[in-house]
This record gives C-alpha cells, structure tokens and sequence, in this order.
C-alpha cells in the first residue's frame, strides 16, 4: 500500500486528528492534514491527494459543504472523498452521500475497514 | 425512529431518539472509565518497560479517558455526539495501536485493553444514546457544601472541583497532605475528598492526623482510591474514614456521597452547638447559684433533668435556723454600707462553716440563714453535722467580732436553733420562678425555736437530740409553748461535744 499521492485527513478534533495520523502512517500510508473545509478544499487544489477522509462537523466551511464544493471543481471532483461522520443513522449517511462523498465510515472508526475503502477507493 | 421528522438538526434528533430506547444507558461509561483507571495503574508499573511511542500512545489514550469523563460529568447538553464520538474514536484508535503492540507480550494490558475496546464497542452499539444525558439524569441536589478535595494531580483536583461547584458547593483544593491539613486549620471543611495515592504524606497518614485531632475528628472524609484496592480501603474504614469511592468514580455516586457527608456534617456540627450552649449554660448556672446553693444541689440539679420539675419528696432532715439577736435595732444605728460589709462578714463565715459540714443553704432571710442537713443528700450523721455545724458557728463567732471591734463596728450574737422531722424537700415554685427548697411542719416549729434562743444559745429540739449518735454536752431542757402551733416542745440546750 506504498502510494505515492498522499492522503488527506480533514479533522478538527486534534487528539483523533493524531491518532489516524499515527494509524494511517504506521499502515505505510503518506498522510496530509487539515483542519477544516476551506483548508481542505485547499490542498485537494495543490496536492491532489489520493483520497480524502474528511470529517463533516468542520469549522470554517464544514464537511458537506467541503464535499459539495469538491464535486463542482474539475480540478478536484474526481478525487473520492470518505466522510468520517459521528452519526451512524441513516440520514446523516445518506446526507453525506448526497453532498458527492464516496464513501463513509462511523467513528469510531473500523480501522482495517477504513484502510479496506480507501484501498479501494485509491485504485479506482 | 421512524415517528422522528427528516429535517430537524441532528443535536435535537439525538436525545430524542435515544430516551426511549435505551434502558441502562450510562454501563459502558463506567466499563470505559474503569477500564480506564486499570490501564493507568498497569501503565504506571510498566513505566520504564515501554518505548518512547508506546508510553506517547498511552498518553493520548488517557488524554481521551480524561476527556470523555469531563464529557460524562457536563450537565450541559450541547457536550455533544460529535465530540463525544471523536473522543471514543481517538480511545478506540489509540486502544487498539497498543493492543496490536502490547498485547501479546504483556497479557493483562492485553486484557484490559480488551475491556476497554468492548466498553467503546457497546457505546458505539447504542450510539443513539448520548451517555452524557444518561449519567445526568438523577439529580442529587444537596445542602451546599464546603469541601476540600486532596489529590497529587491537578487534573484530578480540577476535574472534582469541577463536577462540585456545578452542585453549589465550595471546592478548596490541596495538592498534598500537608497542604490539606493546613487547610482543616484554616477553615470549617464539610468533607473532605481524600485521594490515597500521593507522594510525601499519603492518603492513609493524612487520613490517620485527621481523625487524631480533636476538632477535624468529626469531619467526614471520603476516601478516593485509584485501584480497585479493598484491603486498603477497609484499612481506611477502620481509621475513621467515612466512605469510598474507586476511581474513576461516577459523578452521580460523588454526588451522593458528599451529600450523605454533609449531612452528617451538619448534624455533628448542630449537635456541638447544643452541646456548647449546655455546657455554657451549666457553667452560667453554677457560677449564678453556686453563690447560693451548695455544690452539692446544683450538682443534683444540673444532673438530674426531672429534678428541675417542680415537685419533691418527703425527707427526715435536721434544720439549722440562726439569726443575729436584736440585729434591726442594730442596724437602725448604722449606715446602710456599715449593715452591708457587717452581713457579709457574718453571712460569708457562715456559709463557708455550712458548706464544710456539707449542709444546704436554703436561705438568707435578712440575717437570718435557713440551711438543711439530709437534702438533696441523705446522710446517717446528718443531725451529728448539723450541731457539728451550729457549735462550729458559735464558735466563729468571736473571730467576726474581734474584727467588727477593728473597723468600730458593733459585736454581735446569734442564737441557734436546730429541729429534725420530716420535710418536703424539691423544686417549689412556679414555672417561671422555683428555688430548691423546704416545706413542712417542722421548719415552722424551728422558726418558733429559733424566737426563743438567747445570744450565743443553741437549742435543738427533742428529736434532734433523738438523731443524735455521737456524744454532745446538753444543758437545761425546758419546755417552750410555741405560738400558733398550739403545743408546747421540749428543747435542749447543746453546750459543746462531750469531752
């Protein structure tokens, strides 16, 4: 799983922020992080990661409309989004699939799991 | 769920759903926290054992635990999923690095890391459930209180001031034993929050200085150990600690355990206050009619509340009568300062000879002194002391005198009578005002004996004489008719002991 693109982790909150981090880089992963929407749609631009995985309570421009954002940009709407939600109900995955998201993944998260998506997501 | 509209903002629909669907809500927080506390302990011994990332790792997984239980503890509803849920994230994230790292060589990480994982999974499992409104539900509410919590860490000290002052009590903190007791000195602690696990001077040696010293002994103190320790927390009950909490603790149990502290706090405190008021009223009562009433009646009364009842009983007693001979003659001649410092004189010799042959002063009648000898206290020799006594005023007699003739006041001369019968000795009066004292025959026919003695003379009646078992000198018997009594007695002149 040695990609050369990084990944890009949008989470606000620092210590889960950190421990993906350690997680993500520990399975060999390159990972970038942000700290809310706008810093998000930001280094999608300039980085062009391989996947994001991006929570959607964000400050500054939140999660969805970080995604819906993504989509409307050429530069960037081919790049597959995980929604990171806290919320496991239906309406708040479906809401994130309706803002253009690929995927989600219910925190706490379901780390090999969460390494299967974006492996998935990443080859496509 | 179905009955919950669509468009309605998450934070609202979350409570909504979970109230009815979750029947024991908070177990998982206490699993997690529990599992929590078992890790810190296991880490702790570990120590040096680990690497740099794994003790990293371990740090933020108990920066997590600290977090979700500042969560647990807010009252306020807004601590919401999200948060909540990135925090058990970061908990599961971290738990399940170590377990990967650790659990293998070090079983019982393995296993608590385990615990831990199964108590996030059961959150995640209800995650309809916002934990927060469930360890909330229960409401204790309690007298303010004034607590000093005692912890080494001041996360810990923060955390408890924290969930106390949101209850409207006062939280003083101390970072050590000797910071706690300088507190206890300077303050009146309700309860005292006492962690065990400290540097320098342990819970258990703070624990031990407080129920040694007089006036924190009663001051409860609620032992707070970090491990699931019951051996040492018996320790603690059987030196005096009132109670117990195992970190880390519910909110709800703290709660409540400070409340049943300040209760009996408030209860020992009232029942000091009462204690003080009767200690200062029987000092007040003593020193008022100790001038008055022999030790021996106030003893009686202060010890025997029903003795205060108004009411008595029927004793055989001897009665000592005595008066100065033609003292408002007398007095008529003299300055009103001269009547005074001549009756105190007489009156103080007197009552210092009554009290050393243990009779009981009744009364002070202008110069006149009525004392008994047999109440409130019987004794065998009672009519023995009582002539004891009245020889031994005689005889005092001449000393008053020498000093009268000193400052050019008048001599003067007492006659003595003494009478023995049956008397009703008690509390005699009205509510509002009572005295210990005598009613009955015989202390009338005593006044009328009294009437008839000479200066320097005493007379005792024939059942005194009677009552006496040591040897007296007795002079002329004679046989007076007593006014208003329509008999006449025999009465005996006591000259002195028989030698």
């Amino acid at each position: 799983m040695s990609e050369e693109k990084p990944i890009l982790l949008v989470e606000d909150n620092e210590l889960n922020r950190e421990m993906l981090v350690r997680r993500l880089t520990r399975a060999g992963l390159k990972v970038l992080t942000a700290c809310d929407g706008q810093e998000a749609l930001d280094l999608m631009t300039s980085e062009l990661p391989a996947v994001v995985l991006m929570d959607m309570s964000l400050p500054v421009l939140d999660g969805w409309t970080a995604c819906r954002l993504a989509r409307q940009d050429d530069r960037i709407s081919h790049i597959p989004i995980i929604a990171l939600t806290a919320h496991a109900m239906e309406e708040d995955r479906l809401k994130a699939l309706k803002a253009g998201c690929d995927d989600y993944a219910t925190k706490p998260v379901d780390f090999p799991e969460l390494l299967r998506k974006i492996e998935t997501l990443s080859a496509s | 769920m179905s009955a919950i509209p669509k468009n309605l903002p998450d934070e609202v629909q979350a409570p909504v759903t979970t109230r009815s669907t979750s029947p024991a809500p908070a177990l998982w927080s206490e699993l997690l926290l529990r599992s929590m506390a078992e890790l810190r302990e296991l880490f702790t011994g570990l120590g040096t054992e680990l690497g740099q990332e794994t003790a990293d790792d371990f740090d933020h997984l108990f920066e997590g635990g600290q977090r979700l239980t500042q969560m647990l503890s807010s009252t306020e509803a807004a601590a919401s999923r999200h948060d909540l849920m990135n925090v058990l994230a970061a908990i599961r994230g971290y738990a399940e690095l170590l377990h990967e790292d650790l659990g293998g060589q070090f079983a019982e990480v393995g296993e608590a890391l385990t615990r831990l994982l199964k108590a996030v999974q059961a959150a995640n499992n209800e995650d309809s459930t916002p934990p927060v409104a469930g360890t909330t539900q229960r409401v204790i509410t309690s007298e303010p209180g004034f607590i000093l919590a005692v912890d080494d860490l001041q996360e810990n000290r923060e955390l408890v001031a924290r969930y106390l002052s949101r209850s409207g009590h006062i939280v003083v903190t101390a970072a050590s034993g000797s910071e706690a007791l300088a507190t206890l000195g300077e303050a009146d602690v309700d309860v005292v929050l006492l962690d065990l696990m400290m540097p320098d001077m342990d819970g258990h040696e703070v624990l031990r200085r407080i129920k040694e010293h007089p006036d924190w002994r009663a001051t409860p103190v609620i032992v707070i150990s970090g491990s699931q320790d019951m051996d040492g927390i018996i320790e603690c009950i059987e030196a005096g600690a009132d109670d117990y909490l195992f970190k880390p603790f519910n909110p709800v149990l703290l709660q409540a355990r400070i409340k049943a502290g300040i209760e009996r706090k408030r209860w020992h405190d009232r029942e000091e206050q009462y204690r003080q008021q009767l200690e200062r009223n029987e000092k007040f009562i003593r020193a008022t009619f100790g001038r008055y009433l022999s030790d021996e009646i106030v003893t009686d009364i202060l010890e025997r509340p029903e003795g205060l009842e108004l009411g008595g009983d029927l004793r055989r007693v001897t009665i000592l009568m005595s008066d100065i001979r033609g003292f408002t003659t007398l007095s008529e001649h003299l300055a009103p300062a001269q009547v005074v410092t001549l009756l105190n004189r007489y009156l103080g010799a007197m009552t210092d000879i009554i009290m050393a042959h243990q009779g009981t002063i009744d009364e002070f009648i202008g110069d006149a002194i009525l004392a008994v000898f047999g109440a409130p206290q019987h004794r065998d020799d009672d009519a023995n002391r009582a002539v004891r006594c009245a020889l031994a005023m005689q005889a005092a007699m001449d000393e008053i005198n020498a000093l009268n003739r000193a400052e050019g006041l008048p001599e003067i001369h007492t006659g003595i009578a003494l009478n023995t019968g049956d008397v009703i000795a008690g509390n005699i009066g009205s509510e509002r005002r009572s005295k210990y004292g005598f009613v009955g025959h015989p202390m009338n026919v005593t006044s009328r004996i009294e009437d008839k003695t000479a200066a320097g003379e005493i007379l005792a009646s024939h059942s005194t004489l009677e009552s006496l078992t040591g040897d007296f000198r007795s002079g002329d018997s004679r046989k007076i008719k007593v006014k208003g009594i329509g008999e006449s007695i025999v009465v005996h002149q006591i000259l002195g002991f028989a030698t």
